[in-house]
């Protein structure tokens, strides 16, 4: 006799979440969701604050209990406290609290509780790469470096999936490369990496597929490559303020742009291609329009995204 | 191991080494006691305590040590203790930010709110234990006896009813998010019912009336425990845990 696994059961190395909602009070947190990730990869979760991106996290890994919905991790149906799935997965929080008391080789220790010794073997080495003093107490590391201890112990244990809440925010530039290299390393050697952020610029550079939440709900389910793509076709030109930039508008829709939209001294084009040298060169060419004063094309904020995609102001 | 569980022990040494001070220092005055019962009581304030003073010069040493030890020691640094050990068990990890990350090691909620429970619970009641078992010994100074057994269970009596306001401020925990309220809370309402104790009338309302001299004199004389209220005690306990364990796992980092 077999047994039948629930269609909606996901395999090994996947998470598969349907329907889950939790509300706090009167407000929703995480309107019905589904989403599918993995196996592999590093899919980036987007969102504003509030949005709703910590409470699913907090959800996979059974912190929150869900009002309603199923969640699978790692082939594993999240049910209970979620102990099932926090032995599979490993989780580092976006709110870094700790015990100031503890010397930090310690609090490794104890965060890789139940992890086993290699785990901790290879946690210590990271540090170590990261150069942070491990003999030092936590009350001493500054809000950087306890963030690169976290995510030393969420890294070190070998697991399926990771979830990573915001775990570069309040790095320096090189810290931050850093990070992002052993992640894409970890996800070339087959991890599946759940990435929260709120900066589109870090999702952008290190994820293969990025997730919009907004309000609770999915909004958008895109490609990194689709995003890099709605990125080539915006160019943004910053004016002066209080210019006539009616003008400037026209010129742009003359030499191309789909669509011009005004919004605080500044003029955002849709371009009809991922080339704005036309358009450019229309702004440019005649002297009567306002001189630009910063141009911006290729790089998008989570706000200019939203705004673009969703044609809202949106975050 | 869990990080708070560490500092048990420590907790724990501190209270025995309390507990076992004030003990001693009674013992030693017993010939003092004896000698001035009469002035002591002259100096009473209250009926209530005057009379306490008699029931301890009628009861003999045996009186004397289980109002010294179980009624005055236990009752007091006892209740301190539990309110110290429990307080800040799940509610100090809310207070101080880090209830996510103790909740996110692999581990069910279950098993660290017991192991918390347990840890605190021994900080509390193997030093009532330990120092009980030295009062034969220290009685020897002043050319005194008591019987071991009788005095144990004296200790085990007393050690439920710490345990019990240990288990109720645990389950305050466990619902809060800030240790303070629940201790300044659990010991105003001790000293209220320490001042509805010392009130003619009302006394039979007082939760100290649970481990009155009384108690200890009836143990002592029958070598038993009243064990319905023992039980009762430890079904209080019991139920507070689970009461806490409902609440713990319903906690929202």
């Amino acid at each position: 006799m077999t047994t039948r696994e629930p269609e909606t059961a996901a395999p090994p190395g996947t998470l598969r979440v349907r329907g889950l909602t939790r509300r706090f009070g009167e407000r929703t947190a995480l309107a019905p969701l589904d989403l599918d990730v993995g196996p592999g990869g590093i899919t980036g979760l987007l969102g504003p604050n509030g949005s709703g991106k910590s409470t699913l996290l907090r959800c996979l890994v059974g912190l929150v209990r869900p009002d309603a919905g199923e969640v699978w991790v790692d082939g594993v149906r999240l049910a209970g406290d979620g102990l099932a799935v926090r032995r599979r997965v490993t989780y580092s929080p976006g709110e870094l609290a700790c015990y100031g008391g503890l010397r930090a080789d310690a609090h490794l220790a104890w965060l890789l509780d139940g992890r086993g010794r290699e785990a901790l073997r290879r946690a210590r080495e990271l540090c170590e790469a990261f150069e942070l003093p491990l003999a030092k107490r936590m009350r001493t590391f500054s809000h950087g470096m306890k963030r690169q201890l976290f995510f030393a112990a969420a890294l070190a244990p070998r697991v399926r999936v990771r979830l990573l809440d915001e775990i570069t925010e309040g790095l320096d530039p090189t810290k931050r490369g850093a990070v992002h290299e052993l992640l894409r390393a970890d996800a070339a050697a087959g991890t599946t990496i759940l990435l929260s952020s709120h900066h589109l610029g870090e999702v952008q550079r290190v994820c293969d597929r990025m997730v919009f939440v907004r309000d609770g709900r999915l909004v958008s389910d895109e490609a990194a490559a689709a995003v890099r793509r709605h990125s080539r076709e915006l160019l943004r030109v910053g004016y002066e303020p209080g210019a006539d930039l009616a003008p400037v508008a026209a010129a742009a829709r003359r030499a191309g742009a789909l669509e011009a939209r005004e919004h605080g001294g500044r003029l955002t084009l849709r371009l009809a291609g991922d080339d704005p040298r036309a358009v450019l060169a229309a702004l440019c060419a005649d002297p009567a329009l306002p001189r630009p004063r910063r141009v911006e094309y290729g790089e998008l904020s989570l706000e200019d995204l939203f705004g673009e995609l969703y044609g809202e102001e949106a975050c | 191991m869990d990080q708070r569980l560490r500092t048990y022990p420590l907790l724990g040494l501190v209270f025995f080494v309390l507990l076992e001070v004030m003990l001693a220092a009674a013992i030693l005055y017993w010939p003092e006691f004896e000698k001035n019962v009469g002035a002591i009581k002259m100096l009473a304030p209250l009926d209530v305590l005057k009379d306490m003073v008699d029931t301890l010069a009628q009861g003999g040493v045996e009186a004397y040590v289980n109002g010294q030890h179980f009624f005055k020691g236990v009752n007091t640094l006892g209740l301190l203790a539990a309110v110290l050990f429990s307080c800040g068990a799940v509610a100090g990890e809310v207070h101080r930010g880090t209830l996510e990350i103790w909740l996110a090691r692999p581990f069910s909620r279950r098993r660290l709110l017991l192991s918390r429970y347990a840890a605190g619970a021994l900080a509390l009641v193997v030093p009532i234990f330990a120092t009980s078992a030295t009062i034969p010994w220290l009685l020897t100074y002043v050319d005194q006896e008591m019987a071991l057994a009788g005095v144990m269970l004296c200790a085990v009596h007393a050690s439920v009813f710490a345990l019990m306001l240990y288990s109720f401020s645990f389950l305050l925990s466990s619902l809060a998010s800030n240790p303070m309220p629940i201790a300044l809370g659990v010991l105003m309402v001790s000293i209220f019912e320490f001042a509805i104790y010392l009130v003619k009338g009302i006394t039979h309302w007082s939760l100290f009336r649970l481990v009155d001299f009384d108690d200890y004199a009836a143990i002592m004389s029958t070598h038993g425990l009243d064990l319905p209220l023992v039980g009762g005690m430890l079904a209080a306990s019991a139920l507070m845990l689970l009461a806490a364990e409902r609440a713990f796992a319903r906690r929202v980092p």
